[in-house]
């Protein structure tokens, strides 16, 4: 019961490295190239719950200003996380272009299909 | 004056970056000279910004004015001083050899591009090496990251689309780690200034939290500075990039990574926490298999170029050797080593360049008779090759030396051995190649075929790094000194 | 035709003046030294004399001036050759000249310059009596090679590359022997090596590319070994300078074993210690002549310096120390006794074996290492009484590099003429190159050990050195000795035979095309064998004025050393006729043998060498991946195939190792690139193993 109430209480933060492990495991197993870039960005999508989770502060207000001294929540974590999704975005946009190149190169998006190939190019040189 | 010299150097690059596309319609050629003469100066700044460093300590910015607890600070200090000395010189030195360049990869009309990525890149790079603010690091890493993949797409060619997928992909992931690392410290200390991070870090105990973030910094710096189990993505990129950017990469952007690496254990976390842990054992068992490893590999490369980058494995095996000492001895070597390796590596890639070119061809077999076609080439091949076996009179061995002191000096004596298998190792790959150049003549019979006209700039550069790799051999002490007093601050 | 006649003659008088002329500097230095007509005397007294010649400059010119006479040359190149070759022996003459110069002032206390901020630790040069008699060999026999070379490479292509290569190497080996601390012998060693290598690959056949890249890759293999033990000696002791380290290395338990192993393992793979000795035999037959006459005149002896010099400075205690500080010497030196032995007998062995003229001289290179090198090994084992085997092991360097480069040069000549070097295709060239005969027998007297030629007198102490270690060590020398004198034997036996089968056979050969002329080649020859009949005549001279000050100058029990030199009668008769018994014996191996046919034993394959070290090594490697490479079955199987067919060839150890290793790491790199999971969730296992053990 201890447990369970320790991990709900933390279910934020649990949340968001869980999201990481599973973004990571769909990039590392997936063969497809899209599903790639999915799962990179659910790790993103992770990295950024678990960072605003930090910055939550138990019975406070959103951070605007407001009359009277109300106890805000942290606003830098969420003011990092925009700098991070719009990381994030440019990369999603670099990658989906290169997967369209790809795609017109090779005729495949699937990884395990391109290595054939690319080994298959390599042998003729 | 000069307080304000890093900052103008930072905005030079990335304004001139940014109005290439402006300039570039006026003329080419004005573009070139413009960017050179941005290189220069920026190159004068550096050496200005150290004497002033050396001289009266270290320089502080910051942004906004605002304290450091809530802004960003930019904190120039000797080692961020001696590092951009190092970038300045080598972006200068490569940007001189493109300017030259009438290679295959970039075409004409990607020029323009090319040098608006090269431009960033010396901008993220510059920031990273001035932040003193953990998440502005993270940002410029990610600019540098980007532009990085992007230089390597540039060539139009299906090999490097695949190559820069993979590179994105492992980059990013390693950028996620690292920004979960800092996650972990904002969580446990709520700073993200470097300093404050340090003095807070040192008070108290410390938590599991901690530990996860040295964990998340280690794997996302090694995974992008292509440390032994990650280093997948490096023979694809540095084979299917063009020549230059080959160069760029393997010389100054890995370097970077592990520069951020030292920093993040020297400065944030510290020394003397990480000194016993098992941290120390994880990366000398890594950074062995990357030395032995990346050697064997190389040795059954027949393209050149993967060749090279197999090699570039093993060389940051040894910086991470250096680090994992955590001693002041190791510091020293891999300092050393980096800069050596930046300017042994590029002009091996630079030199590299001219003979694919010429030879139409990529294979190490094809090299009957380069000797005598492209003498100043294959020459600065030569001086670079010994420099990697380890021959004295190049900065090489010194940095081998250096490497085995900081060894003995944690008395870990095996790794002497380790030492001298790699350096025998490369020497098996790269005698074979000077072999066949100088003393193989060619299929057509053996005639002492004139040497092909290559443009000036590109000869000039790759001989000034020849030079340069001689002169540090030889005189290597005013670089010690350098050394020496970074590592004070330390 | 005519007008390349009168180049011939004129040059070749030049070069016979040259000789003379250097002969004559040598006749003064040795009047001045033994004061004939009080020449020494009038030397001394004269201060301006004396200063000029104790300036310490000297050394520096010394060291400089091949490679500023090499670029000279390089800029003159092929369209001045004539110039060009004046500068070649030009600055070799200058450099003989100021070796003599130099004697005074090596002999007090030796000469030192110091150039402490270069290269880290500074270059460092200190020339006492052992580095002044190597100077002085290598000058000798450098300057006549260089006055054969003229003659011998004449306008073939690429001459000035060889020349070139020739003063690096030379500046080098000068370097090399001269310096005062292992770093800087180190990096004037390694560039030795590196140059070298140009010399040995220089007609760029497949032949000599191959040869030429097991020697530099079995140099570059001992420089290495020597990194490693100077990076070890550098932290324990903190200093490299070649003195006793004895204090700092007393208490450091086994990493002294390890550091003089190394040394003398690394050093060893260039003097040709056996089993590291398989590159000499590949790369002499493949080197032109005048590149072998150096390669095994000095630069084969810059190793054996190096085991020497190491052995003897840093483990020898200062003069006048307890026995127990000569342990480790002593320990060692007993290996290095049986190491010398070993070569020896290998040496000679399979010298006997060759018919091709270079390979049975490159053999016989390794078994004379072999005594030089058992030298050192008495010298270190018998402690302060090892002036003996210190003493032995130097004259041989210096007698063996004056015959051996004759030998060479002999063999050049009779190629040059008759395009063969198989020995038993030859014969009866007496009656067409009487010169050359009559300077090869001399030689092979003075390796022979015959008494009156310089051979006999090193041979002699060698002798005594080993009835020393008989005595004062254990009985089990007796076989040492008695190994040291069937080798004698068996040296005297092949070059018996060699100079039958070239020179003296009956054969039914005509030579018409050879015609007998004299050139520089003759000159140089005569040059060199006057050197060898000179210290056969008088061998005391050598020992009063080089190796006995520097022998006194070591940590050896004085009282010994009076005992063993002073008293030393060159001619005894118990050293004769232990002499006449080997030369007797010698006749009757080589009478027996060719009767008998023992010199065409052909060894099965797997005694050679590589076979034994690297087979077992490429046979692990080639059976992992295989393993490995479960996939790709058929096509290790059809390599195999072609191997077995292509037969492995013994030139092949390097490219053997490196198939190995292609062909694993093709095995193992495609799963690692394709990021194949399992791969990568195997290495995260066991990083997170290794951490958790390490942590707990």
């Amino acid at each position: 019961m201890n447990l369970l109430t320790r991990i709900l209480e933390q279910i934020n933060l649990i949340g968001g490295v869980a999201l990481f492990l599973i973004g990571l495991h769909t990039v590392v197993t997936h063969s497809n190239l899209i599903k790639k870039i999915m799962g990179l960005n659910i790790m993103g999508t992770g990295v950024f719950l678990f960072f605003v989770a930090i910055g939550n502060v138990e019975g406070g207000v959103p951070p605007i200003l407001v009359d009277g001294n109300p106890l805000y929540i942290n606003p830098v974590p969420s003011a990092l996380i925009l700098t991070g999704i719009v990381v994030s975005v440019s990369v999603t946009v670099y990658s989906l272009s290169l997967v369209v190149r790809i795609f017109q190169s090779y005729g495949t998006i699937d990884a395990a299909e391109l290595a054939k190939k690319r080994s298959e190019v390599s042998e003729h040189d | 004056m000069i307080e304000n010299l890093p900052i103008l150097v930072v905005l030079a690059m990335v304004v001139f970056a940014v109005t290439i596309p402006f300039w570039k319609k006026l003329s080419f050629r004005f573009t070139l000279i413009l960017g050179g003469i941005v290189l220069v100066s920026a190159l004068v700044a550096n050496v200005a910004i150290w004497n002033h460093v050396q001289a009266n300590g270290e320089i502080l910015f910051r942004f906004g004015g605002h304290l450091p607890f809530l802004g960003i600070e930019f904190k120039i200090d000797a080692f961020a001083s001696m590092f951009s000395l190092f970038v300045a010189t080598l972006s200068l030195l490569i940007y001189l050899y493109s300017s030259g360049d009438k290679t295959e990869g970039i075409e004409q009309p990607e020029f323009f591009r090319f040098y608006v990525l090269f431009f960033l890149m010396l901008f993220s790079m510059y920031g990273i090496l001035f932040s003193n603010d953990i998440f502005n690091t993270y940002v410029f890493i990610e600019i540098l990251s980007l532009t990085s993949c992007a230089i390597v797409s540039i060539k139009r060619k299906k090999e490097a689309y695949a190559a820069a997928f993979r590179y994105v992909m492992l980059n990013e992931i390693g950028s996620l780690s690292f920004l979960l690392g800092i996650a972990f410290l904002y969580m446990s200390t709520g700073r993200l200034n470097i300093d404050l991070l340090r003095d807070a870090l040192h008070t108290g105990t410390i938590q599991a939290n901690v530990w996860m973030a040295v964990a998340f910094f280690t794997a996302g710096l090694g995974l992008k500075a292509a440390v032994f189990p990650f280093h997948i993505w490096l023979p694809d990129a540095y084979a299917s990039a063009p020549t230059t950017s080959s160069a760029m990469l393997s010389s100054i952007v890995s370097k970077m990574y592990l520069v951020i690496l030292i920093k993040v254990y020297a400065k944030v976390f510290g020394f003397d926490l990480l000194k016993g842990s098992a941290l120390s054992t994880l990366l000398l068992v890594l950074a062995s298999l990357g030395m032995i490893l990346g050697s064997v590999y190389a040795l059954a490369q027949k393209d050149l170029k993967r060749m090279l980058g197999y090699s570039s494995v093993s060389q940051i095996g040894y910086v991470l050797l250096g680090i994992a000492f955590f001693s002041e001895a190791g510091l020293r070597s891999a300092f050393f080593h980096m800069i050596s390796h930046g300017l042994t590596k590029a002009a091996l890639f630079l030199a590299v360049g001219i003979v694919i070119y010429l030879k139409q061809s990529r294979s190490v077999k094809g090299f009957e008779g380069t000797g005598f076609q492209m003498p100043i080439a294959m020459s600065v091949f030569a001086v670079a090759a010994f420099s990697m076996i380890g021959i004295p009179l190049t900065s090489g061995f010194i940095a081998k030396w250096n490497l085995g002191i900081a060894a003995e000096t944690a008395s870990q004596f095996g790794f002497l051995v380790l030492i001298v298998v790699s350096s025998f190792l490369n020497a098996m790959y790269f005698l074979p190649i000077l072999f066949t150049a100088f003393f193989k003549d060619p299929a057509d019979g053996p005639q002492r075929a004139k040497p092909e006209k290559i443009p000036a700039p590109m000869l000039v550069s790759i001989g000034a790094l020849a030079v340069m790799i001689l002169l540090l051999g030889i005189f290597p002490d005013w670089l010690m000194t350098m050394i020496d007093v970074v590592l004070a601050g330390f | 035709m005519a007008k390349q006649k009168l180049l011939v003659s004129k040059s070749s008088a030049r070069s016979t003046v040259l000789v003379i002329l250097s002969l004559l500097f040598f006749l003064v230095f040795v009047a001045s030294m033994s004061n004939w007509f009080g020449l020494g005397d009038a030397i001394a007294s004269s201060e301006a004399l004396v200063r000029i010649a104790m300036r310490d400059e000297w050394l520096l010119v010394l060291l400089i001036l091949p490679i500023l006479g090499g670029f000279l040359q390089l800029s003159l190149g092929s369209k001045h050759v004539k110039w060009r070759d004046r500068v070649v022996i030009g600055t070799t003459f200058l450099d003989l000249a100021l070796s003599l110069l130099i004697y005074p002032n090596a002999l007090d206390g030796g000469i030192q310059i110091d150039f402490p901020r270069l290269l880290g630790l500074g270059l460092h040069f200190h020339v006492d009596m052992l580095g002044y008699a190597m100077i002085l060999i290598t000058n000798v026999v450098w300057l006549f090679v260089m006055i054969f070379t003229h003659v011998y490479i004449g306008h073939e292509k690429r001459s000035t590359r060889f020349y070139f290569f020739l003063a690096l190497t030379y500046a080098m080996v000068l370097g090399a022997v001269a310096a005062a601390d292992l770093f800087t012998m180190y990096l004037y060693f390694e560039i030795m090596t590196v140059a070298s290598y140009l010399l040995v690959v220089h007609d760029q056949k497949d032949d000599s590319i191959k040869a030429a890249g097991t020697y530099l890759f079995m140099g570059l293999f001992g420089g290495f070994l020597i990194l490693a033990a100077m990076l070890l000696l550098y932290f324990e002791v903190g200093d490299l300078r070649f003195l006793s380290a004895l204090n700092a290395l007393n208490d450091v338990g086994s990493i002294k074993y390890w550091i003089l192993g190394l040394l003398i393992a690394g050093f060893g793979v260039k003097a040709g210690v056996v089993p590291l000795h398989i590159w000499l035999p590949r790369a002499h037959p493949v080197a032109p002549t005048p590149a072998s006459a150096l390669l095994s005149g000095i630069l084969i002896k810059v190793g054996a310096y190096g085991i020497l010099r190491v052995a003897t400075s840093y483990y020898f205690p200062l003069e006048g120390s307890a026995d127990a500080t000569w342990l480790t010497v002593k320990t060692v030196g007993f290996f290095v006794i049986w190491l010398g032995i070993l070569t020896m007998s290998v040496g000679v062995f399979m010298a006997l074996q060759q018919a091709h003229v270079k390979k049975m001289l490159a053999y016989h290179s390794v078994s004379q290492m072999g005594y030089i090198v058992m030298g050192v090994g008495i010298a270190m084992y018998l402690g302060d009484h090892g002036a003996i085997g210190y003493a032995g092991a130097v004259y041989h360097i210096l007698n063996h590099a004056l015959f051996k480069s004759l030998l060479f040069l002999v063999a050049g000549v009779v190629s040059h003429h008759t395009h063969e070097m198989d020995m038993y295709k030859l014969g009866g060239l007496w009656k067409k190159l009487p010169v050359t005969t009559i300077l090869s027998i001399v030689a092979s007297l003075g390796i022979a050990g015959i008494p009156l030629f310089n051979g006999f007198v090193s041979k002699s102490i060698l002798h005594h050195g080993i009835v020393e270690a008989v005595h004062e060590g254990s009985w089990v020398f007796q076989i040492a000795e008695i190994v040291f004198l069937v080798v004698s034997a068996g040296t005297v036996a092949s070059f018996v035979k060699m100079n039958y089968h070239l020179f003296f056979k009956k054969t039914e050969r005509k030579y018409d095309s050879i015609g007998f002329e004299w050139d520089g080649m003759n000159a140089a020859m005569i040059g060199l064998s006057f050197f060898i009949v000179a210290i056969g005549l008088a061998p005391g001279f050598l020992i009063e004025t080089v190796i006995l000050p520097q022998i006194r100058l070591m940590g050896f029990d004085p009282h010994f050393v009076e005992e063993a030199f002073a008293h030393l009668e060159y001619f005894n008769p118990t050293d004769i006729l232990t002499m006449a018994g080997v030369a007797a014996a010698g006749y009757l191996i080589f009478h027996f043998g060719t009767k008998h046919h023992w010199f065409h034993l052909h060894l099965p394959r797997w005694m050679s060498f590589d076979y034994l070290i690297i087979f077992p090594l490429y046979q692990l490697l080639y059976r992992s991946c295989k393993i490995l490479d479960r996939k790709n079955q058929a096509k290790w199987e059809e390599d195999e195939r072609l191997l077995s067919i292509a037969g492995t060839n013994d030139t092949d150890t390097f490219s053997r190792i490196r198939r190995a290793v292609v062909r694993l790491s093709d095995a193992t790199e495609g799963p690692i690139m394709q990021g194949d999971a399992l791969i990568y969730a195997g290495l995260i296992a066991a990083s997170l193993i290794i951490l958790f053990l390490t942590a707990i």
